[in-house]
């Protein structure tokens, strides 16, 4: 059966603030390096596997849609410095052995292509990591773990580089907001609720909680676990807010985020505690699962829900970098549903290959004889500004995620677009498959600022 | 000494699993000692409750099994199609025609040629075919979204026949006759073709389903809340709505099963073909239509589950996860027990929530207690709680 339409409308919000953006083709916002090579005949291959049918699948496939539109345009463009994009990919439906099966076809096939891989999962980082050096390929991923990135002593940088900050380090920025806003947070206690997974459980190691402790953030010692698969978590918010907590961190996604809301809604909670997370519960499918439930001032459960937000959003409309994608996704007229953080921030990775690949070629004469090594002495040297400030990619000194974080706050935009709404009755209301639909905002509380390195701790 | 032990074996046995059970108990109400009243009653109805939708998941599997002798490892993915199809409907203001009126030719094509596709010419059967498409056709068709209902359960009702008569036909059928163990083979290969088809028709993307949603607020129901208790349990209990309709829709199924199975010719009919389907074939019966209908039904019951497992928290293919969180409730009931599926489902539910409420931080109630439980069920009663006791002659 077809898909049906999802009339979800973040679009809706940002396409009214763009009236332009269908009549004149923008500028690709990034400053990229000059070609001082000519590349012309020559093809480009972007080579990426993850979770595309598994359990992630559901935010990891606007990856390939964005690899897509990507490709499209840059191919449209006559090439990077003259030669053709193209790309590689494998679905390993989130299975450890796909993965690695994945990794052994693509080094046997393109053993002499292949030096810069990107992975999508924090797991697939830690399964391949040692393989990554040894064979002398760099990978870009979207967030690894610290395993991942920096071995198990968490002191031993490798060959994968992360564009998000470490979740440990997310979770440290949150308690330096915490600590900032007495007014918002009086005599905070954090108490996780979050999947148990190597995700979910990034954060709630001791160093975070003695870090936190510091700051006069107290962080409950025992993380309540939930499944994906839960329908009735009231059990572990109740552990969670009897031991005190009168906030509650998640590493989830999608229904996990709107599920604790919901929750804390039935409870009566929704004034006493607040929520946050990691960067995914910023997500478009944050904001439109979390309408199911309602709070009493009549705005969707997640409305208030604080969370990182190392890069630019959707939401962003007057960014160059957004401007530019949300452009390329209409162009491309994509679901609504994948405007999310894969689409967006795919878009920075591609062009942070291009980047890579434009200064190593320059600097080694060809792409021929460009190495993984050659790649990887680039990518330490960069401070570069993705897609002209999407987010920043800098690796210096050992750095292998990234270094800056904002805070932010999910929202419902009001109904002249000026801001969030104060309840339904100035709420911008859509119409959606389930009726009218609140339209989510997300909104920066604070500029970019360093992440705490606590990995090390 | 050894001849006490030797000769008292049995009920040495039955000792040691009650002191084992016993400490477990002591254990355990230990712990629950220092919680407030409120917190243990609200993990009790969470845990029932949660139970019933766990029962009705295992009614599915319980009812394929007990026709076929099948363990049914595709229901999960059956699960999600079913939940996927009414969303489609319950979520589009006009239906397209053809669309519908494709869905329900296909499913009335499969039902009418259940026996072999010549039936489709004879007697009056073309004209039943006909009506039932028009009726179908026009079920899921008719009026606006005010209708969402009635269209969204017209078309799940077709789009799950025709998805247990279809993997019946194609997948089952060809294997009667050969070992159980390659059905239930082809059950895991079922299930991947399942997850393609999802994928391609919906994409990955996690959907809100507004099933349980009170029209005034346009929000899901308030949960009811036990304040007349709140004294007597120092602090207040909350049941939410849609897992009491989760369970009375269960509760409904399986009186219902239970009635069919014992009372019907064709669940007889069932019961025998899961004895010895070579035998039930020599005294007349059409194993093929009682297979057909059995597929048929556990699709239709995995379409409630994937519905209302997608309405209390969003319809993704993380649902078809639950079946395998389910496959324990089912071994302690007994594969073949329509009661133990209820009773199995609600005591893992249970056992889940007790579990979390003592240790969440090291996932004791999902990843252990019911196991355990489960452990200590299967060694006392190797069948299960109600499963039936096979003796086979050498």
């Amino acid at each position: 059966m077809k898909r049906l339409c999802i009339p979800l409308l973040i679009l809706l919000l940002a396409g009214a603030a763009l009236p332009s953006l269908a009549q004149d083709m923008l500028a690709y916002p990034s400053d990229l390096s000059a070609c001082e090579v000519d590349m012309t005949g020559e093809t480009l291959t972007v080579f990426h596997f993850g979770d595309l049918s598994g359990p992630y699948a559901f935010i990891t496939q606007p990856i390939i849609s964005a690899m897509n539109d990507a490709i499209s345009y840059w191919n449209g463009q006559g090439g990077v410095c003259g030669a053709q994009l193209e790309q590689v990919y494998e679905d390993t439906g989130g299975n450890r052995e796909a993965a690695q099966s994945a990794y052994d076809r693509f080094t046997s096939q393109y053993p002499d292509e292949l030096d810069l891989l990107m992975l999508y999962s924090s797991d697939d980082g830690e399964l391949l990591r040692e393989q990554l050096a040894a064979d002398e390929i760099v990978s870009y991923i979207s967030a690894g773990s610290i395993e991942s990135l920096y071995g198990e002593d968490g002191m031993t940088p490798g060959w994968l580089y992360a564009s998000n900050p470490l979740y440990i380090n997310q979770f440290g920025f949150f308690c330096q907001f915490v600590a900032a806003s007495p007014e918002t947070f009086p005599d905070p206690v954090i108490g996780f609720v979050t999947w148990p997974n190597a995700f979910g459980r990034a954060g709630t190691e001791p160093a975070a909680r003695e870090y936190c402790a510091n700051l006069g953030v107290d962080v409950l010692e025992e993380p309540q676990f939930f499944l994906p698969t839960d329908t009735d978590i009231l059990t572990q918010v109740q552990n969670a807010t009897d031991a005190g907590a009168n906030i509650i961190y998640t590493n989830s996604l999608a229904s996990g985020p709107a599920l604790i809301a919901g929750t804390l809604v039935d409870l009566g909670l929704e004034e006493d505690v607040k929520l946050a997370g990691v960067n995914w519960v910023m997500d478009t499918t944050v904001g439109l699962l979390g309408q199911r439930v309602l709070k009493p001032n009549g705005l969707p459960s997640v409305d208030g829900m604080f969370g990182s937000m190392p890069f630019r959003w959707w939401s962003e409309v007057s960014h160059p970098a957004v401007q530019f994608v949300y452009q390329q996704f209409s162009i491309n007229q994509r679901a609504i549903a994948e405007q999310n953080i894969a689409y967006l921030v795919s878009w920075g990775v591609i062009d942070s290959i291009i980047e890579t690949y434009i200064r190593t070629v320059n600097r080694v004469g060809s792409l021929d004889a460009v190495t993984g090594a050659d790649i990887r002495d680039t990518v330490e040297s960069m401070d570069y500004a993705v897609l002209g400030g999407l987010f920043q990619a800098r690796f210096e000194e050992g750095m292998r995620d990234g270094a800056m974080n904002r805070i932010a706050v999910m929202k419902y935009a009001n109904a002249d677009m000026s801001g969030p709404a104060t309840g339904p009755a100035d709420a911008l209301l859509v119409d959606g498959p389930s009726g009218k639909m609140f339209v989510p905002l997300v909104l920066p509380l604070t500029d970019f600022m360093p992440v705490p390195q606590l990995r090390s701790q | 000494m050894t001849e006490f032990i030797n000769r008292n074996r049995r009920h040495l046995t039955w000792a040691l699993y009650a002191l084992v059970a016993v400490l477990i108990l002591l254990f355990v109400g230990d712990q629950l000692a220092g919680k407030r009243a409120a917190r243990v009653v609200q993990t009790l109805i969470s845990g029932v409750l949660v139970g019933g939708v766990y029962g009705l998941v295992a009614l599915g599997i319980v009812v394929i099994n007990k026709a076929s002798g099948v363990f049914n490892f595709a229901h999960g993915w059956m699960m999600v199609v079913g939940g996927m199809i009414f969303w489609s409907f319950f979520t589009v203001s006009e239906i397209s025609v053809p669309g519908a009126l494709l869905l329900s030719t296909a499913t009335m094509l499969m039902i009418m040629s259940t026996v072999s596709w010549r039936t489709l010419r004879e007697g009056r059967n073309p004209l039943i075919t006909v009506g039932g498409i028009v009726l179908l056709t026009a079920l899921m068709t008719v009026g606006g979204i005010e209708f969402q209902w009635l269209h969204a359960l017209a078309g799940t009702f077709a789009g799950a026949i025709l998805t247990g008569l279809a993997v019946e036909r194609f997948a089952i059928r060809p294997l009667i006759g050969q070992p159980l163990f390659t059905a239930v083979l082809m059950t895991l290969a079922v299930a991947e073709v399942l997850h393609g088809v999802t994928q391609i028709a919906w994409g990955t993307v996690e959907l809100n389903l507004p099933i349980f949603v009170d029209p005034h607020t346009n929000s899901r129901f308030r949960p009811i809340r036990l304040d007349a208790f709140r004294d007597l349990l120092d602090g207040v209990a909350i049941v939410r709505v849609e897992l009491i309709i989760a369970f009375v829709l269960a509760i409904i199924a399986f009186a219902g099963f239970i009635v069919f199975f014992r009372y019907t010719s064709v669940g007889l009919a069932m019961r025998a073909t899961s004895e010895d389907q070579q035998l039930a074939q020599s005294v007349g019966l059409r194993v093929r239509v009682i297979l057909a209908i059995t597929w048929a039904v556990a699709a239709f019951l995995a379409s409630i589950a994937g519905v209302l497992q997608g309405g209390a928290v969003g319809l993704s293919l993380n649902i078809s996860y639950v079946a395998l969180r389910v496959f324990p409730a089912v071994l302690l009931g007994g594969l073949e027990s329509i009661a133990g599926a209820l009773i199995g489902g609600i005591i893992i539910g249970i056992v889940e929530q007790f579990g979390t409420l003592l240790n969440s931080s090291e996932q004791v109630g999902t990843n252990l207690a019911p196991y355990l439980v489960l452990m200590l069920v299967l060694i006392i009663r190797p069948d299960g709680l109600f499963g039936e006791k096979r003796i086979e002659r050498i």
